[in-house]
């Protein structure tokens, strides 16, 4: 059972969580061609160690946040708010 | 001779034993309390205890802990049945029920032995070639034979049987946290626990037995450990009993199992059978020992055969000695101590030593006994007696220039194995902890990870007991100063072990046993080979070994050795299988804690909830919600209930409960380019006061939910979902605002809470609204159009009222605060009496809806387009939105996509069921156009209806004759496909 330490809330249990997806897709603006979205909703890297991912604090602060994990041990290095302003504004506060 | 209690030596426990009764397949028998079920059995002389697996061999006790493989019994009777407990490791309580498994029509006597005799068809593989058909019959040609046998075999096969009544029992989850978590609590562990205590850590230490002690109980002097155990108890260190760590997982997080001692439990019901712990711990320490090995001979598991320290600890633990007459064959130096205390207790001990040499210490020790010697010795075959399955005789093979040659007999009462020592590094390869082959020791050794796992004592290989604690200090003491001091023990034996996993010659014919728990022999492992399965992944699965309850915890080394043996290469080159949780069985009743009935989820009541039972509503799930389904009156059942619901309402008034819909906020100046985004629909023109139904895509561009949106102000936005997709909404929309759309100044909360919501439909429902608003001239067709919005009070309390319709009649929503809901429904109620009016329920709205042709989530599953539901008008053209690129994919766009369509029955009496399938006629047999998704008597209609998709929709039904096939419920008839608004298309009913 991993634990994720939300920027809020500090660390908790991963079943407080949600896991949202892949944290580094850019998603295309809604009026780009279908081509783009296609590649942005279905193509998918299988990462074999470190990747960015996004997870909702469901049962917390409900903050999407992204993950830092390694796929092989779970190990987490770095958890941020997905919102950059708000990342920003946690990081001037601390 | 049978195995004897014997008087107590050790001036220590001067206390007499108290004596308790138990019961052994119905029969009363004595034991002293602190005894095991199999210390209990060997001092009332029962040596087999069991039948084996497949060839129901007899069995007997093997070992004295968790590694046990022959002696598992069946505990307790009725709901309480535990079956496959190994009677190793259970304690005797009094009055306790114990039975014998796999056996008919007793252990002695067991008319499954014939299995025997047919063994050779029972070989590894066996399922496999039987499904694959049986050669050479049928080879290759299906499997007539195995489905012939398969009841028979699927019989004789298994162990002990489980209770099919619900568990009686409760359990318990609890979160522990500690700084330091030790595993084990013999030599090592109690070091540890000292140490680590002493440095001010907070220590949990947790124990598997039901005492403390580990190895120290198998020890005849035990000064050293009176000494260990005040130590411990002057450290305020918290200990658990009977708890085993099952698992070891991220983060340092172990599974604890706590067993809740009968003692405890006794008249208190209440207190759990057993406890959960979900342990999280900076550090763990692993001090669980290792487990003594067995070595395939032929007969070697026959009862009367266990290994060298489990007598040992019959002996100095429980005082019962295991036989008179003891052979003991070993490959190291370990059995000499047991040799020497069974020797003391006035046993014949004859020692076979695999080791052509051994230390001068050893010898010096055993000068003067009365042990015999046989160096470069070993047991070739275990031999029973007639009329007696245990074992009588042994035959003896010595080394020579050559290899094993067979070199005599000797008879005995037991034999003793010790085939070296495997360290318990189970938890540590949970976590994926390198493991290594040590040939020196001959085991496989983890050093943990150096981070927050640590192995001390025998579970990191060191053997001697003085070692054992050295290696836990040092351990510890680099755990708690943080430093990186090299470690001054390193294990291994004084005069080296001599690897020893099988004998086998040629005039010793018989089965040698690798997995004795799943009979899994020496022949089985070399035909794995033969075919080729010589993967230990595969060894695994060819043969089952390892795959028993005891997960190959004696098995496992004496299987890949002889792997390697065939392949002619080492075993670090075989290798080893990862270890998986648990590392004893664990019961699922310990897992699933209290969530079990009614606590097995959560419970969603609506502010209308109490009111609703009240008034004789019948509840139903949804989701998480109790929804009231139908308010039958007398005698009323369910269909009688919703007919006569649905039929007040349309005629004149029904009230309804829909708080479960979800409800969000939406709030801030960019709101509207916010729904605009989302919604499928032009939202940018909804004035103040007005409500508008939309629908929201996935990204891939199918529907994802539906529901009103109500404009509230110029920045403010009450928007309404369907019960099952609520949540999933709701973190959609934070998911686009916090990590897509960071520029919009939008606010979402949920209020699904906050507010009561009723529905008041039918041609009445104005009229009601009129006798409850404070202000009856806010709510008239002009002041409150189709689709209007508005704050109205209700005894001057603000509420909200949208006139919408799910029903298709002249419809409102009111929402009331919760806290007034219950209040203010009693006061609606009271003043609907005026009219004809009922309550009614999710079974009376599902049938207006089907009527009317609405879809809810029965319909919006996931796979279908907003063209598939007939809503493509509610698509703009004019804007992007989420899904708009993706729906319009060339697989989407098919006009032989299935659509939604109303059916009726061609013969207006006939009923179907939803789920069924949609043909043309004489096509039955073929891939349907399509499918009903709901279904339900119409009143308004007078029969039978249902909503369903067909591909190609109306159109392509047109002039086609339908068949509607259920083949579970063989219901086939004759159906006519119309269009899904099948009551009132005009929708006049819903604008006057």
């Amino acid at each position: 059972m991993i634990q994720i330490n939300c920027p809020f809330c500090g660390k908790r249990d991963h079943n407080e969580f949600s896991y949202g997806g892949d944290g580094q897709i850019d998603y295309p603006s809604l009026d780009a061609v279908a081509d783009i979205w296609h590649d942005a909703v279905f193509l998918r890297e299988n990462v074999y160690g470190r990747q960015i991912e996004t997870w909702q604090h469901l049962y917390g602060c409900r903050s999407w946040l992204l993950v830092e994990r390694d796929t092989r041990t779970h190990e987490i290095f770095s958890v941020k708010l997905a919102h950059t302003d708000w990342q920003k504004l946690m990081e001037k506060n601390k | 001779m049978t195995p004897v209690r014997i008087p107590h030596k050790s001036n220590l426990d001067q206390k007499k034993e108290k004596s308790i009764t138990f019961f052994w397949n119905n029969k009363k028998l004595k034991a002293n309390k602190g005894d095991n079920i199999s210390a209990a059995l060997l001092a009332n002389k029962y040596k087999i205890i069991g039948r084996s697996f497949k060839y129901h061999r007899a069995r007997g006790v093997t070992s004295a802990g968790v590694e046990e493989a022959g002696a598992l019994v069946t505990i307790g009777k009725g709901a309480y049945t535990e079956p496959n407990a190994r009677a190793s490791t259970t304690e005797v309580t009094e009055g306790i029920y114990v039975y014998s498994q796999n056996a008919w029509p007793s252990v002695r006597f067991d008319i499954g032995t014939v299995l025997n005799l047919f063994s050779g068809f029972f070989a590894a593989g066996f399922y496999y070639k039987t499904f694959m058909g049986m050669p050479p019959f049928e080879w290759g040609r299906g499997t007539a034979i195995w489905m012939f046998f398969e009841k028979f075999i699927r019989k004789a096969a298994g162990l002990g049987r489980s209770s099919r009544l619900a568990d009686p029992d409760t359990y318990e989850h609890l979160h522990t946290h500690t700084d330091i978590l030790i595993i084990g609590s013999g030599p090592a562990g109690i070091q540890a626990a000292i140490t680590a205590a002493e440095a001010g850590q907070d220590v949990l230490l947790v124990e598997q037995d039901f005492a403390i002690g580990g190895n120290y109980l198998n020890l005849s002097d035990k000064s050293e450990f009176k000494e260990q155990i005040s130590k411990l108890k002057n450290n305020n260190i918290t200990i658990l009993k009977r708890t085993t760590a099952f698992g070891l997982y991220d983060d340092a997080t172990v599974g604890l199992v706590e067993i809740v001692s009968t003692d405890k439990r006794k008249n208190m019901p209440q207190k759990p059978r057993q406890r959960f712990h979900i342990c999280r711990a900076a550090k763990v320490i692993l001090a669980t020992g290792a487990l003594e090995r067995n070595y395939a001979f032929v007969n070697n598991d026959l009862p009367g055969i266990m290994t060298v320290n489990s007598a040992r600890a019959y002996l100095n633990r429980y005082q019962v000695r295991v036989g008179s007459n003891i052979v003991i064959s070993t490959n190291n130096d370990s059995a000499y101590e047991t040799a020497i205390d069974l020797a003391d207790a006035g046993s014949h001990v004859t020692v076979l030593d695999s080791r052509e040499r051994i230390g001068d210490p050893l010898l010096c020790q055993i000068s003067g006994r009365k042990i015999n010697l046989y160096l470069g010795s070993a047991v070739g075959k275990a031999k029973n007696g007639p009329f007696c399955p245990s074992i009588k005789k042994i035959e003896m093979a010595e080394l020579t220039g050559e290899g094993w040659r067979h070199s005599g007999s000797l008879s005995c009462d037991y034999l003793l194995i010790s085939a070296g020592w495997s360290p318990v590094i189970h938890l540590a390869s949970h976590q994926g902890c390198p493991t290594k082959w040590n040939e020196e020791s001959a085991c496989f050794i983890s050093n943990g990870d150096n981070k927050s796992i640590f192995l001390v004592g025998a579970a990191a290989g060191i053997w001697q007991n003085e070692d054992c604690i050295i290696s836990a200090k040092e351990v510890v003491s680099n755990i708690v100063t943080k430093k990186q001091k090299k470690l001054s023990i390193f294990g291994g034996w004084n005069t080296p072990i001599s690897p020893l996993y099988e004998i086998q010659l040629s005039v010793l014919k018989g089965k040698a046993f690798v997995d004795q728990q799943h009979d899994v022999t020496s022949s089985d492992v070399r035909l794995a080979h033969q075919e080729g399965f010589v993967s230990v992944e595969h060894l695994k699965r060819y043969t089952t070994l390892g795959m028993a309850t005891d997960q190959g915890k004696m098995g496992n080394i004496v299987g890949i050795a002889l792997m390697a043996d065939a392949l002619n290469c080492s075993i670090s080159e075989v290798g080893v299988t990862r270890f998986r949780p648990p590392y004893t069985s664990v019961s699922l009743g310990a897992l699933a804690g209290r969530h079990k009935g009614s606590h097995f989820k959560p419970v969603r009541r609506t502010p209308f909830n109490n009111w609703s039972l009240d008034n004789n509503g019948v509840m139903i799930d949804a989701g998480l919600w109790h929804r009231p389904w139908y308010y039958p009156k007398q005698y009323e059942n369910l269909h009688d209930a919703y007919v006569r619901e649905a039929t007040i309402t349309r005629r004149s008034l029904g009230i309804c409960d829909v708080s479960s819909l979800g409800k969000i906020m939406i709030q801030g100046p960019d709101s509207t380019t916010f729904l605009n985004r989302i919604y499928t629909n032009p939202f940018a023109k909804l004035p103040v006061g007005k409500a508008r139904y939309g629908i929201m895509l996935r990204d891939d561009g199918m529907v994802f939910d539906d529901g009103t949106t109500w404009r509230l102000a110029e920045n403010s936005y009450l928007m309404t979902t369907t019960t099952n997709h609520a949540a999933a909404v709701m973190a959609t929309l934070e998911e686009l605002l916090q990590v897509r759309w960071q520029d919009l100044r939008v606010h979402v909360t949920s209020v699904t809470d906050q507010w009561g919501g009723c529905a008041i439909a039918g041609p009445n429902s104005r009229n009601l609204l009129s006798d409850i608003v404070d202000n009856p001239s806010e709510i008239s067709n002009d002041t409150l159009p189709f689709m209007g919005v508005k704050k109205v009070l209700l005894q001057n309390i603000a509420c909200f009222v949208a006139r919408i319709s799910f029903s298709g009649e002249r419809a409102y929503e009111l929402y009331i605060p919760s806290d007034y809901s219950h209040a203010m429904m009693e006061f609606i109620w009271n003043k609907a009496q005026k009219y004809e009016s009922c309550l009614y329920g999710l079974e009376a709205l599902g049938t207006m809806r089907i009527e009317k042709g609405h879809v809810t989530s029965a319909e919006i599953d996931g796979r279908i387009t907003i063209e598939d539901i007939g809503l493509g008008k509610l698509a703009s053209g004019n804007k992007d939105f989420v899904g708009s690129a993706l729906r319009n994919r060339e697989a989407l766009v098919k006009t032989d996509r299935p659509q939604l369509v109303g059916i009726f029955p061609k013969d207006k009496n006939k009923t179907f069921k939803a789920g069924a399938l949609l043909n043309e006629s004489g096509q039955e047999d073929g891939h349907p156009l399509g499918w009903i998704t709901a279904v339900t008597f119409s009143p308004a209609l007078g029969h039978w209806i249902a909503l369903g998709f067909f591909e190609g929709g109306l159109m392509n039904a047109t002039g086609k004759q339908i068949k509607l096939s259920d083949p579970l419920r063989s219901n086939f008839l004759d159906v006519e496909i119309v269009p899904p608004q099948m009551y009132d298309p005009e929708g006049s009913r819903l604008h006057g």
